[in-house]
């Protein structure tokens, strides 16, 4: 029996601990947050507010979806060792481009479902052209993907704005509000109340102040695409060859991975979810907007890295990043409820991703890769 | 006399106004371990990225099994069974044990009528456990990631996967370098066992040690040709350094003038 | 002026709701408007002098940036609390914030909206009638007064250009509007350019009106339709050495403005008063709270015309948007 090197001592306790600790941190960062949070908004505000409500839950789920969304892309991008700057402005030209096409859908005389569907299909598809551009452009002319999704950014932008015309695309089917904004679930809180499906319940005055959307329609769709995205990366080839690719470029190709073609798909299916995201913000809005996404990119990866995902590649999880969407929604939804300046999130946030960066640092130093230097 | 595994015959390879490989010929038989020496630029590399479908040779003749053949890429020599291990490795670190024995050819189960395919990870851990099991080698987990294996344990990985898939020649480019040297003494004991299962190993290798301890016959390049072919039992360590530095040729006759 | 009438049904309202707030629980409102600007901040020092006047609590939150995905969110934060009365705020979109505050109203939380309305504005007829009133400028009025400025400073005839922030915005909307109408109906001589949208941005609008001064060899005036236009169309008009030579009217006294206006750079400002707009709000607020049910559904706050001439006069000048220390 050959023994190829005995196994390495096992480590000491302060290592396994930090190791343990690097891979958890994140969600104890995330449950202290919300401790936080639940006992100061009620002191800051002289016991009137406060934090844990079924409402503010909700609120919450309903601001991480397009980062959730454009955080699920750039997940998956980012293990390839890549990264997607575009993903802000493909999801505005998804707004624009699904109102302009639930607009002109429902104008032509289709009923509202499959207007609305019209939209749907315009913001994928739109966004999937993007993406393959970017994909095709990384693969087969090599031009790293920072430069080129800049650089695509741009054009997006550019086209975004030209479609709307400079302005917000209004002007939709006032049903399409309820796409976007009705919920699977309505709580009314309290006495009188109950729980309905699907239908909100005609109330108005003080019932319909106590009637809570529990999981928004955009919400359960970020779910299901969510759950779509975990399974991909986890269980398909495609899923391990995104890691491959990002842990070792040059064994990639050498064992055979359509790279070019995996990496054209990558970018597609980032772009896509962008696309979604999109969409999807036309729905709650009723509008499309050429400008929504542009606030996002930053705060997608800054989710992404939040939750661990590796920026040199190879490493990452779908919820990593929607602990990392999580812990940037409840800080910003609880600094406003402690009526501090919104600006602060800015700051918080900064913080947390660098010490994310750092501890994902250490982690590369106790298990070692650290000294076999560069990996490509 | 058995038909070699692998037969190559005169093969040339110019880039530009230099011949790295000039008219070289050798064999390699099922069972035999074939140590490639020479020095830096001696064209050893190249004359094995043209056995592995890198370079296509501009003259001369590769035969398989006795049947002439020409690779149309790395990827179609490996299907035909000869695979090369690289100094770093093609392994994924971020990956595990199975995973790299697998990487690119994933087992896959169908779900839902065909529709949806997954790894099959079970299979694969199994195979991986068998394939290890056969060159007798042991890990003691196979579901981390490699990075924080030692570079011996992750050349057996490599071995390991060569192996798995059937390789009918396995072309190894310095599997020693950067081990200790109980590593190194592993890696060539594995190397012992694959041509004990009729595996036939050429070696690319600068140490001579490794050399005696573990080749059957010992080919020496200089400046692109050949100048050597002995067995390793009847050459010594100075003769071969000779060859490597061009003081003694077998072939010059043959030479072009 | 309208705003004397509803001063004095005011005065008598406040004094209820002063005596009313000592017996209830405090009234707590909250503050939104639409980013960072001197504009918002004089409003906000307004609004938060009604509050102590009036024994309110005012909570406070500025988006960082322009946008319906802003101010979204810091809404339903707000909302979320449970425990706010009112809310004061000025929609960034008025169409897109329609959903989200009405859904704010449903929570049994009151809207006023300053500065900027939702739908058209009103309130009693239109096809928006759920916040309790709107206070603001009349932006059209703003945007003739503004052509009519211009047009008198460039002499009656040449090529403008008007540089603005973003589309769909109601006060905005208001004064490109007003504008063009004089424009077309008394200064048929006039060339009118633009309007460009620099999306809140005055380095944006600064480049946009050096670039239409390249390639329009006769423009004689710019319009800057709010603080950050005209910021920049006078900054853009000073970079390209045209101040005094190009005549820059800007909508919204901020200290950079008036300083241009020294210069020579800026003709005229238009100063609307967001310190009014504040105090006003939160006297609606208390009244509302008090039982007045007779609240105007529309106030417009007036202008104060700054020129050369009388940005001196400590009358006028104290419209200029600072914020005292």
């Amino acid at each position: 029996m050959t023994d190829i090197a005995p196994a390495a001592p096992p480590r000491p306790a302060a290592e396994r601990f930090l190791l343990a600790f690097s891979r958890l941190w994140a969600w104890a960062f995330l449950g202290l947050m919300v401790v936080f949070f639940v006992i100061a908004v009620p002191l800051a505000s002289g016991g009137s507010a406060s934090f844990l409500t079924l409402r503010n839950s909700q609120n919450i789920l309903v601001a991480i979806t397009p980062i959730v969304l454009l955080g699920l892309g750039q997940t998956f991008v980012i293990i390839s060792a890549g990264i997607d700057l575009s993903v802000g402005w493909v999801m505005s030209l998804a707004s624009v481009a699904s109102a302009l096409a639930i607009r002109a859908a429902f104008n032509a005389g289709l009923p509202l479902f499959p207007s609305v569907v019209a939209g749907f299909l315009a913001a994928v598809a739109i966004a999937a052209l993007v993406g393959a551009v970017n994909g095709a452009i990384i693969a087969k002319l090599k031009v790293p993907a920072f430069i080129v999704t800049l650089g695509t950014s741009f054009i997006v932008r550019g086209i975004a704005l030209l479609m709307s015309e400079n302005t917000t695309v209004i002007g939709l089917p006032a049903g399409v509000r309820a796409y976007g904004n009705e919920a699977l679930l309505y709580v009314i809180r309290g006495e009188g109340g109950g729980i309905y499906f699907l239908q909100p319940p005609e109330v108005t005055g003080e019932l319909l102040r106590r009637l809570d959307r529990v999981l928004p329609y955009p919400v359960v769709v970020t779910i299901v695409v969510v759950a779509i995205a975990m399974f991909v990366l986890r269980k398909t080839q495609f899923g391990r060859h995104t890691y491959a690719i990002g842990g070792n470029l040059e064994a990639a190709v050498r064992t055979g991975i359509p790279v070019d073609r995996r990496l054209i798909a990558l970018y597609m299916l980032s772009a896509v979810t962008a696309g979604i995201a999109g969409f999807l913000s036309t729905l709650r809005f009723t509008a499309g907007s050429a400008v929504i996404g542009d606030p996002l990119l930053l705060s997608s990866i800054a989710a992404v890295i939040i939750g661990g995902v590796s920026l040199f590649g190879g490493a990452g999880s779908i919820m990593g990043t929607v602990i990392g969407s999580l812990i940037i929604a409840v800080l910003t939804t609880g600094l406003v409820m402690l009526n501090v300046d919104a600006f602060w999130q800015f700051i918080v946030v900064g913080t947390v991703v660098i010490v994310a960066v750092l501890i994902d640092q250490s982690r590369d130093l106790i298990i070692g890769r650290g000294r076999r230097g560069a990996r490509r | 006399m058995t038909v070699p595994v692998l037969a190559v015959r005169g093969l040339v390879k110019r880039f530009g106004g230099l011949t790295a490989v000039d008219t070289v010929s050798i064999e390699v038989h099922a069972g035999e371990v074939v140590a490639l020496l020479g020095d830096n630029g001696a064209g050893k590399s190249t004359l094995i990225k043209c056995v592995s479908g890198v370079h296509v040779p501009d003259a001369g003749e590769i035969r398989l099994d006795g049947r002439p053949i020409s690779f149309a890429g790395p990827i179609d020599a490996r299907q035909h069974g000869i695979e090369t291990i690289y100094q770093d490795l093609a392994l994924a670190n971020n990956l595990d044990v199975p995973a790299n024995i697998f990487l690119g050819r994933e087992l896959k189960r169908r779900h839902l009528g065909g529709l949806v395919r997954t790894l099959d990870e079970r299979r694969m851990l199994a195979a991986s456990d068998t394939a290890l099991d056969a060159l007798d080698i042991r890990f003691p987990s196979l579901t981390q990631p490699i990075e924080s294996l030692s570079g011996g344990q992750r050349q057996a990985v490599a071995i390991a996967r060569a192996v798995y898939w059937e390789a009918k020649l396995m072309i190894m480019d310095e599997p020693t370098n950067n081990l200790g040297v109980p590593e190194q003494r592993k890696v060539l004991e594995l190397i012992a066992r694959l041509r004990d299962q009729g595996v036939p190993v050429i070696l690319i290798t600068h140490t001579l040690p490794d050399v005696f301890a573990v080749a059957d016959r010992i080919v020496v390049m200089h400046r692109g040709r050949k100048v050597a072919e002995r067995r390793a039992a009847e050459v010594s360590t100075n003769e071969l350094v000779q060859y490597m530095v061009g003081a003694l040729d077998d072939f010059r006759a043959e030479a072009a003038p | 002026m309208a705003s004397k009438r509803w001063s004095l049904v005011l005065a008598g309202a406040v004094a209820l709701a002063a005596v009313g707030a000592q017996a209830q629980e405090k009234l707590k409102i909250g503050f939104l408007p639409g980013v960072v600007d001197p504009f918002y901040q004089v409003m906000q020092v307004g609004v938060e002098k009604a509050a102590k006047d009036l024994g309110a609590e005012v909570v406070t939150q500025v988006p960082p940036t322009w946008g319906v995905e802003a101010q979204t969110p810091i809404l339903d934060a707000m909302v979320a609390r449970g425990d706010l009365d009112y809310i004061i705020t000025a929609p960034v979109d008025k169409d897109q914030m329609v959903g989200p505050l009405k859904a704010a109203a449903d929570a049994g939380i009151k809207i006023i909206t300053v500065d900027t309305f939702l739908g058209d504005g009103d309130y009693a007829n239109g096809p928006v009638t759920f916040p309790l009133s709107y206070i603001g400028s009349d932006n059209v009025e703003g945007g003739r007064i503004s052509a009519r400025g211009l047009a008198k400073a460039i002499g009656g005839k040449g090529a403008v250009y008007v540089n603005s922030t973003n589309p769909n915005v109601s006060s905005v909307e208001g004064r490109e509007k007003g504008f063009a109408e004089v424009m077309a109906k008394e200064f048929p001589d006039i060339k009118v350019i633009g309007p460009d949208y620099n999306l809140d941005d005055p380095n944006k609008a600064a480049q946009q009106t050096q670039a239409v001064l390249e390639r329009e060899p006769d423009l004689a005036g710019v319009f800057g339709t709010n603080v950050f236009s005209a910021q920049g169309a006078g900054t853009g008009v000073q970079n390209a050495g045209l101040g005094g030579h190009v005549q820059v009217v800007a909508y919204d006294a901020t200290q950079l403005a008036i300083e241009l206006m020294d210069k020579g750079v800026v003709t005229m400002v238009l100063a609307q008063k967001p310190f009014d707009m504040g105090y006003m709000a939160v006297e609606f607020a208390a009244a509302d709270a008090a039982g007045v049910t007779s609240l105007p559904k529309r106030v417009e706050t007036g202008f104060a015309i700054i020129d050369k001439d009388n940005v001196k006069d400590p009358a006028i000048a104290r419209f200029i948007y600072q914020v005292p220390k």
